[in-house]
């Protein structure tokens, strides 16, 4: 076993972090408090081939595999959560879903595009009272000669205001049950499809989210992503890439976490000495380090069994579900350690803070991460 | 088109140094990378390639400087040099400028030769102007535009000098020195980096090159560099900042 | 240290470097040669400054380049033997004595910022590396000992009227492969800023470009010169490049360097050691230059700068 990055990993690595002190850090806070889309940042990040890294070359991308998009990922997020979000749902679920699902027409047209960089893609599945419980869904597809009709309300949208490529899922066939849910890749602009305002967030603002409403949207058939009532499986899959770019996403919040706090802590002098000698600081920090470490692990892991072919859902839920708690839990502490200053805007432990919830919450939440990974365990 | 060699250095990178305990350096926990300066010369280097042209990334080192080929090659370089061996880890500027001019003059056709105008961890800025005698080629140094004149065989530069600047001509083979305002560096993307991984890379051992000569400059203590001063912080209410002027004044800065 | 030549391509930096030349000169009893263009002042001045020999370069044509000079000196200086040659650090002086080591098959120390004989007379310089975080201390080993020395670093040597002195002219060498099509003189605005008395430096805290006109108007009420850190000339390209004050840029020695939204990466920060008084303001109290400074104010340069200029305008006036 080598617990070792390849030296294009590396490099790659080192390349994303110079990118994101240059162009994401400076503005990280800006767009955070506009809940702004950085479509300058997308350009060049386009340019660098870091929209399509897993995608094949023929299809677009860089022809790297998953755990360099994760590591990138990590390194972006690190900076801006939303940025590296963004990055994240567009590679990991939207690209991913048509380079294993798509027909070679489809790749030509939707695939290249959105791994190029020069399309962005969104993941179209959860609905006002259809979250976890994905069955709970009400959209519908219905074929009306050559074209499917969807009809109903998809909210919690991300990209949903920004996108150009929606993958949409709708029941073609409510009664077959897990069977009857197909995904349809719609671009902006098609009739019937609209979303909504943005949505005002807690955290991760500058990350575009938003309700889409289907109405008689006319869908062409050759449209249908994959076969007809396989969107459920689909979609899960998706939802194994995704969530791997999200654990990496709370490693980038962690790491960043981390390095505030000890900056911080060395700096603030208290009682005569820095904070940093105070066990109670010391050790809290010593607490990071280690959950980073473990998260870091686990999302690593699960981005090499992807990249060896193997079977890594239960591992991209682990990954999810600790680095995601461990980042909630420890930008608490990372807060705690700045005190009042943490507490106001300019700190970016504040922002960090905000934006650590989210990931508790979206591709699955902790509680659904448990029943994936109990699922896995008790069968 | 011209061939067009680019030198670099692999260095460590100084936001890594700490201070250790009396004013001593602690290297205890670095990271290398390519020296700032010679990231400007690989981008020019490519620059000036155009269509047909080829550039060669050259560097000499200890065998810790392998890591950097890739990441130059990343940076626009078709093919690779790298004079590596223990005895190669600290060389002064004459050794340094005799190694590199000895893989050039026996290994690697050239028209012109880029460098940056110093080095990110010495500074000395003479392995170019060395390299140019040694090569017995000309030399321009601290070039802040450069072209490579249409019909080609020869090169115009934008130099700096004290007073303003010097636009000079000189024919191939030709060493220049570029200043960082030449170009903006790439920031390699990641299919750069995965290619780089499949371009030609040559190591040239110290048993392959002449003997080399005695270093003429000799370092006798490195030190942390003192730089801080007592800051007496002031806020941003008026009066704060009136008293801010006031110790201005007292330390007669103003009149 | 028998024999000592100092080779400048003006008048105030061959004066500067008398300074250390002649230290070095007192101490080796041998001749003290200046070699400075002849377009450069009164041989006589060099000569009373402590100077032995003047060696006066010829006119060159105006498509030649300083660096043609660099077979003739070679050829001069085996001939002569010295000790030591101390060049100012300018741009075309650095390029030359890199050669002229390279030639001679000597070592040079470069931009060093002070020289001093050892016990055993071995020459010891100090200089900077590491983007100005160490302090080097070289000795050169071969002869003669080469080194190169910032304007500004030594004050120019005290006069002694009534000293004597040779004074010789080298003809102008053949035109080499190297030819000037053109020179473009700098703005007027830049010239001053390395010998400015008041700097002020803007930095990445910048907004917009327009803002600069905030920094001119604080250096107006100051009486100074308005700098700038890399990012602002060599990315942003807001200011002209010889207004960047750093380790590859101008290095000042101002009564009074106030930063505004500058960090302080040690880059800059080397190129104001010499600042009597370092002030800053800064938004961020953790930026680097804050403990590398006097005096700072932690607040938005928008909000202090304007209340700073009205205190000042006010301190004057009363």
């Amino acid at each position: 076993m080598e617990f070792k990055l390849t030296e294009e990993q590396v490099l790659i690595r080192k390349n994303m972090r110079e990118f994101a002190d240059k162009y994401v850090e400076p503005i990280a806070a800006e767009i955070d408090e506009n809940s702004r889309h950085p479509a300058e940042v997308f350009k060049l990040l386009a340019e660098g081939d870091w929209m399509g890294i897993p995608i094949p070359v023929e299809y677009g991308g860089a022809g790297a595999d998953y755990l360099t998009h994760i590591l990138a990922v990590e390194e972006l997020s690190r900076s801006c959560a939303s940025t590296g979000f963004t990055v994240s749902i567009h590679v990991g679920i939207a690209c991913m879903l048509v380079l294993l699902n798509g027909t070679e027409e489809q790749k030509q047209k939707y695939l290249i595009p959105m791994a190029k960089g020069e399309k962005l893609g969104a993941f179209v599945l959860t609905e006002p009272g259809a979250g976890t419980d994905v069955m709970a869904a009400t959209t519908t597809a219905v074929l009306d000669g050559d074209a499917y009709v969807l009809n109903g309300t998809k909210t919690f949208t991300s990209n949903g205001p920004t996108g150009d490529f929606y993958m949409v899922f709708a029941w073609t066939d409510k009664a077959a049950g897990r069977k009857g849910m197909s995904c349809f890749i719609i671009p902006r602009g098609t009739p019937g499809m609209s979303a909504g305002e943005h949505f005002r967030k807690m955290g991760l603002r500058s990350s575009q989210t938003s309700e889409m409403v289907f109405k008689d949207c006319r869908v062409p058939k050759e449209n249908l992503l994959g076969k007809e009532g396989a969107g459920l499986v689909m979609a899960m899959a998706g939802f194994d890439h995704g969530r791997v770019g999200i654990a990496a996403q709370s490693v980038g919040i962690l790491q960043a976490a981390l390095d505030e706090s000890i900056r911080y802590s060395k700096e603030r002098v208290q009682f005569g000495n820095p904070i940093s000698r105070n066990q109670a600081i010391s050790w809290m920090i010593a607490n990071m380090a280690t959950d980073l470490q473990a998260a870091r692990l686990l999302t690593y892991n699960a981005a090499w069994l992807k990249d060896q072919k193997q079977v890594f859902s239960k591992e991209a839920s682990m990954a999810k579900l600790f680095a995601s708690e461990a980042a909630m839990r420890h930008t608490i502490k990372a807060v705690q350690i700045h005190g009042g200053y943490g507490y106001c805007k300019g700190a970016k432990v504040e922002r960090l803070f905000r934006d650590a919830k989210i990931t508790e919450i979206y591709e699955g939440t902790s509680e659904a991460q448990r029943m994936v990974i109990s699922g896995n365990v008790l069968r | 088109m011209p061939k067009v060699v680019a030198c670099f250095k692999w260095v460590v990178d100084e936001a890594y140094i700490r201070k250790g305990a009396g004013g001593a350096l602690d290297f205890s926990a670095v990271d290398y990378k390519i020296s700032e300066y010679d990231r400007n010369a690989l981008e020019e280097a490519a620059r000036c390639r155009g269509e047909g042209g080829r550039v060669v990334a050259l560097a000499v080192g200890g065998p810790e400087a392998a890591k950097g080929v890739k990441d130059a090659l990343s940076r626009g370089a078709d093919a690779a040099f790298l004079a590596a061996d223990p005895a190669f880890a600290d060389l002064d500027p004459t050794q340094t400028a005799a190694v590199l001019a000895e893989v050039i003059r026996t290994r690697i056709p050239y028209d012109l030769i880029v460098c940056g105008e110093g080095s990110g961890d010495r500074y000395a800025q003479q392995v170019g102007p060395r390299l140019a005698e040694n090569l017995g080629i000309p030399c321009v140094s601290y070039v802040q535009k450069l072209t490579v004149a249409a019909e080609g065989g020869r090169i115009v530069a934008e130099r700096r000098v004290e007073e303003g600047v010097e636009v000079v001509e000189a024919p191939f083979p030709v060493l220049v020195t570029v200043l960082p305002e030449i170009n903006v560096p790439r920031i390699p993307g990641v299919k750069d980096t995965l290619l780089a991984a499949r371009k030609p890379v040559a190591i040239v051992k110290k048993e392959e090159l002449p003997p080399m000569g005695e270093a003429k400059l000799e370092t006798l203590a490195l030190a942390a560099a003192r730089m801080e001063r007592n800051c007496e912080i002031f806020g941003t209410t008026p009066e704060d900042i009136a008293r801010f002027v006031a110790a201005l004044q007292r330390q007669g800065a103003i009149g | 240290m028998a024999g000592i030549w100092i080779i400048a391509e003006k008048k105030e930096l061959a004066m500067e470097l008398l300074t250390p030349g002649g230290q070095l000169d007192a101490a080796g009893g041998g001749r003290l040669t200046v070699v400075v263009p002849e377009s450069e002042g009164d041989p006589a001045d060099y000569i009373a400054a402590g100077a032995d020999e003047v060696a006066l370069l010829g006119r060159l044509s105006e498509e030649m380049s300083f660096s043609s000079w660099l077979p003739a000196l070679a050829e001069e200086i085996k001939a002569a033997d010295p000790a030591a040659v101390l060049l100012a650090a300018t741009f075309r002086g650095r390029e030359l004595a890199a050669r002229l080591a390279a030639r001679l098959e000597t070592g040079l120390a470069s931009n060093c910022l002070t020289l001093a004989a050892g016990p055993d007379g071995t020459l010891v310089m100090e200089r900077l590396a590491y983007g100005g975080a160490a302090l080097q201390r070289v000795a050169v080993t071969g002869r003669p000992v080469m080194a190169t020395i910032p304007p500004r670093t030594f004050p120019p040597a005290a006069t002694v009227p009534g000293r004597e002195g040779t004074v010789r002219r080298l003809p102008p060498p053949p035109a080499d492969s190297l030819r000037v099509l053109a020179r473009k003189e700098k703005e007027r605005s830049a010239q001053d800023i390395a010998a400015a008395k008041t700097v002020v430096c803007v930095g990445r805290g910048l907004e917009k470009r327009e803002d600069l006109e905030l920094a001119r108007q604080l250096a107006a009420v100051l009486g100074g010169e308005i700098g700038c850190t890399r990012p602002i000339s060599e990315e942003l390209r807001w200011l002209p490049e010889n207004l960047c004050i750093g380790l590859s840029g101008v290095q000042v020695k101002p009564e009074l360097y106030l930063g505004l939204g500058v960090s302080g990466q040690i880059q800059h920060l080397t190129g104001l050691r010499g600042a009597r008084l370092i002030c800053a303001v800064n938004r961020d109290p953790h930026a680097p230059i804050f403990p590398a400074a006097d005096l700072g104010i932690v607040g938005d340069l928008y909000e202090v700068t304007p209340i700073l200029i009205a205190e000042i305008k006010k301190a004057r006036g009363g």
